[in-house]
């Protein structure tokens, strides 16, 4: 009897917890929030969201939290979020400085603002320019502050280093990211406004009008040798190029660290670069996390992406920060190494900011580089051959009508289009006088014949080089969909006109090439455009239009 | 064969006493200790614990995790239901918003001053007609620590501008420096650019809505019978305050939150700011491990910040959560908890037992900074009346307010 009773109990219990086990194989649901980030903080962010997304954590409904996040330029996601394309549930630009334009573009279809209340920082960083340790001797440092008007009078010497005894080093190369995309790009035609007028503080609308103002901005844009869509992609182009490409770009702090440890650490065969933190003033990259006040966040969404935010402010993330170069926000963890000169940089700085500009203002600053901004002189040779047939020819061609409307009137531009023939469509001018034009002739592009992608390609480059202007950038855009069937020219005759353009730098001519479909060859395309600094990419019809996007992003 | 029916009368006894004190402390937890401990554990389901939300300003966050743990483990119970605290910080003035307009109803709370709850017993007595709080009744509202308004500086920086202590023109000398076109360059050293000072946004905090009435204080040179028309009729006054405030270029929400960033960015971005006393040293530590260190000076006139606790008079607090909010009230201003305030978090303690300056305590190890338990030579302001209060919020929010 009492055995039973026992046997009872043992299977009772034992049922219970298989129960118990069973539950916890049913998998909970799924909660997904997206972020979308300004990229300068991917090598700290990714490992951490694979750390939080591993470790199952739960929304107080149970459900399990998913973080998706996309790097991205801080400007460019913004005005995906204003036009619908992108819906996260999460922003965290590079700065703040963009918030009240962010509200105010938002409010003109909105009641209610896009950013409310005031978002945590995630980590800090002072914008600095990146320069190259022994340029940056030259110039004084570190004994001799250094600022953004020094940087002008370097862009608008005629002499370049030479100035500084170092004729070797040819002209001064600047960079800084593109305004209408990224935050540093922002920042810089911010200070360079600043530093026009010789003000840190209080600019009005009306200060933009001055025609010294307009001089001096047009001068120091005249220096940069292309734009770009995020500081961390322009950064990674200056240390994989060297000196002889960019003298100086516009960056964060914590990129220089990053370099600085990869060099130290034997990753990387550049020489040494520093910050130099203006002496005018600058601004903080402060990653502030926006929990966007949008109809598509739900309040589940809201929740975990709060408790996400808690996890990336806790002090073991915020240790992590450091390591990669960053000045925690967590203000109890002290500044130490690497934030030190061995790696570049200096804590006791930056010893002032400037004034963070109105929304209008920050607007007409916009409209003034546009304005100021360095022109661009583009060719654009465009694969007609018989295997265009159909969807590629259609998306080819829509996507190169978007691009052109993305070029400014005082751009100059050039479409060649190449079967076995080079027929030139329009010649190098200004885009200005024959916007219209132009449209309607691409529109009526149509695919035939051969594909002479080489002789194309030399013919574009050499004419470049003597139509073009070498004051603005110049740039060829090479869209295939083939192998080279019919040239007279082989491709070592076309790198080899490229690479003797070496001596220019951050200066040459750029060729960028788009592989247009899987018959292209990939490696042919990356062997031309990479020895001149421009950037080859794969493209299908589907993907045709973000690629143009993207080239857009440097002129 | 009599003993064991004996027995089984005892056994069936216990038995019933068990199962009648289980029963029992199923419907009143607080005979739950009577029940035998596995069998009560294994059989009864766990009491509900009260719950006691407080709505408190930022600048306690610390001290108040901190102390909670130690509520908490003395396993307090009110009726044998364990309480329990739930903290959700806020600006000072965020919280009378969000309980008058009902978007969070507490149980007991806890703004950085007086001012808040002077104010809320007006505004919740003008819409439902009675007051939520009571700060006459010191049975459910009373202080629990207590720091003056400061403001704080770099010790670099704040050598160069007023040295160790300022002039009695505290406020209109930082007037002056924020308004010097030539910023720093004034005082030799261009390289720190403009001078920068900031306090949190009045309408949301109260060390903002505090640094505002003691500015306006200072402009008159007096510690009392402040009236609107000073306020609204003075273009000199008027002038002279907007400057100041024009000066600033974004308004914190809380205290807490604003003396964080001015060490986490370092001096350039904040040379000078107006927080409280236990905010500051707070942050004295943290600060040297960032930029350096920091100097504190305190205003010619004083003004507290004294963080009443007070149970919410609505309808929503039932009987339990008074008495369990009483409890922790109770805790708070026991010596463990106050002494916890005074060493590791720089409040002042309402319990005058406790020595300010012992070996050990902020005042003990930061008085290089600047820091002094005695500030008694320095008046206290006094509150003016709640209709002055408004005008000037309101002066500041049609005019300042960014």
């Amino acid at each position: 009897m009492k055995l039973r009773i026992l046997s009872i109990l043992i299977i009772l219990s034992l049922l219970l917890n298989a129960c118990n086990s069973i539950q916890n194989l049913i998998p909970s649901e799924k909660l997904t929030i997206s972020i979308v980030y300004g990229s300068e903080k991917q090598a700290w962010l990714d490992p951490l969201i694979k750390q939080y997304n591993d470790a199952n954590n739960k929304t107080s409904g149970g459900k399990i939290i998913v973080v998706q996040a996309t790097a991205m330029g801080s400007i460019e996601s913004v005005r995906g979020i204003i036009d619908g394309s992108i819906q996260p549930t999460v922003w965290s630009p590079a700065s703040s400085i963009y918030i009240p334009v962010a509200n105010s573009e938002w409010k003109k279809s909105h009641t209610d603002d896009l950013v409310t209340g005031t978002p945590k920082d995630l980590v800090l960083s002072p914008v600095v320019i990146a320069m190259w340790r022994p340029m940056a001797q030259a110039l004084g440092w570190p004994n001799k502050a250094i600022g953004w008007q020094d940087v002008a009078q370097l862009s608008t010497s005629k002499e370049g280093w030479a100035a500084y005894q170092h004729p070797e080093w040819g002209s001064f190369k600047f960079g800084h990211t593109h305004p209408n995309y990224s935050n540093s790009g922002i920042v810089s035609i911010i200070a360079e406004t600043y530093a026009g007028l010789n003000k840190q503080k209080g600019l009005t609308e009306n200060d933009l009008n001055s025609p010294d103002l307009k001089d001096f901005m047009a001068k120091v844009e005249s220096s940069v040798i292309h734009y770009g869509a995020s500081t961390g992609f322009f950064g990674d182009r200056m240390f994989e190029r060297g000196p002889s490409y960019l003298s100086a770009a516009v960056l964060y702090e914590n990129l220089i660290v990053a370099q600085e440890t990869k060099r130290i650490n034997g990753q990387s065969s550049q020489i040494p670069v520093v910050a130099i933190y203006p002496k005018e003033g600058t601004f903080w990259s402060n990653h502030p996390y926006v929990i966007l006040n949008t109809a598509w966040v739900t309040a589940e969404q809201k929740e975990a992406s709060q408790l996400f935010e808690t996890f990336l402010l806790d002090k073991p993330q915020q240790l992590k920060a450091l390591e990669y170069g960053f000045r925690p926000a967590d203000p109890s963890i002290p500044l130490t190494a690497p934030l030190d000169s061995e790696h570049g940089v200096d804590t006791t700085q930056p010893k002032t900011i400037l004034e963070l500009p109105s929304a209008p203002v920050i607007e007409g600053i916009q409209t003034l580089w546009r304005q100021e901004k360095k022109p661009v002189d583009l060719f654009v040779v465009m694969d007609i051959s018989g295997s265009m047939r159909g969807d590629k020819i259609t998306t080819a061609r829509d996507s190169l009508l978007k691009f052109i409307n993305k070029l400014d009137d005082r751009d100059r531009l050039r479409i060649d289009l190449f079967n076995d023939q080079i027929t030139t469509l329009t010649p190098l001018t200004a885009l200005g006088d024959k916007r219209q034009q132009v449209l309607d002739s691409v529109s009526g592009i149509f695919e035939q014949s051969n594909t002479s992608l080489y002789d194309a390609t030399l013919k574009a480059y050499e004419d470049l080089q003597t139509e073009g202007d070498p004051t603005h950038i110049r740039a060829i855009v090479i869209l295939s969909d083939g192998e080279d069937t019919s040239s007279a020219a082989t491709l070592d005759q076309v790198t080899t006109k490229i690479t003797g353009s070496e001596n220019e730098g951050g200066n040459a001519i750029k060729v960028f090439t788009i592989a247009f479909g899987s018959d292209a060859n990939a490696d042919i395309l990356k062997s031309i455009a990479e020895p001149s600094g421009g950037k080859q990419y794969d493209s299908s019809p589907e993907t045709i239009q973000k690629i143009y996007d993207d080239i857009a992003t440097f002129f | 064969m009599y003993t064991p029916k004996i027995n089984w009368f005892l056994f069936v006894l216990f038995l019933a006493a068990t199962v009648g004190v289980l029963i029992a402390a199923m419907i009143s937890p607080s005979l739950r200790t009577l029940a035998y401990a596995p069998l009560r554990e294994a059989v009864l389901p766990p009491p509900e614990p009260i719950e006691v939300s407080v709505l408190y300003s930022t600048e306690k966050e610390a001290w108040l995790n901190e102390v909670i743990v130690d509520f908490e483990n003395t396993n307090p119970t009110i009726d044998g239901h364990p309480v329990k605290v739930k903290l959700e910080k806020m600006g000072s003035w965020e919280i009378n918003a969000a309980v008058l307009d009902g978007t969070r109803k507490p149980v007991i709370v806890s703004p950085a001053s007086s001012l808040q709850i002077v104010s809320l017993q007006d505004a919740s007595s003008a819409k439902f007609g009675k007051a939520l709080v009571n700060p006459a009744d010191t049975s459910v509202c009373h202080s629990v620590v207590r720091t003056p308004l400061v403001l704080v500086a770099w010790k670099e920086r704040a050598d160069v501008l007023w040295g160790t202590q300022p002039g009695k023109s505290l406020w209109k000398d930082l007037h002056d420096a924020l308004l010097n076109p030539q910023g720093w360059a004034a005082y030799n050293h261009p390289e720190w650019g403009y001078v920068k000072f900031g306090h949190t946004d009045p309408l949301k905090s109260n060390s903002g809505y505090m640094t505002i009435l003691l500015m306006t204080y200072g402009y008159y040179g007096n510690t009392s019978n402040l009236n609107a028309s000073d306020i609204l009729s003075n273009a000199d006054y008027q002038k002279w305050f907007l400057e100041t405030e024009g000066s600033i270029g974004q308004f914190e929400y809380s205290t807490g939150p604003l003396m964080e960033k001015m060490v986490a960015y370092g001096p350039s971005t904040f040379d000078i700011v107006a927080v409280y006393e236990a905010t500051a040293i707070e942050q004295a530590q943290n600060a040297v491990g960032r930029y350096g260190e920091l100097r504190v000076y305190y205003p010619p006139a004083s003004l507290w910040s004294d963080h009443p606790f007070c149970i919410v008079n609505g309808d929503w607090v039932t009987t339990q959560q008074n008495q369990a909010a009483k409890l922790f009230i109770n805790y708070l201003t026991s010596k463990p908890a106050q002494e916890i305030a005074l060493l590791k978090f720089g409040f002042r303690p309402m319990d005058k037992s406790i020595a300010l300056d012992q070996t050990g305590s902020p005042f003990d190890r930061y008085a290089a900074n600047g820091f002094r338990s005695d500030i008694s030579g320095n008046p206290d302001v006094e509150i003016p009346a709640g209709n002055v209060l408004n005008t000037l919020k309101d002066f500041w929010s049609r005019n300042a307010s960014k």
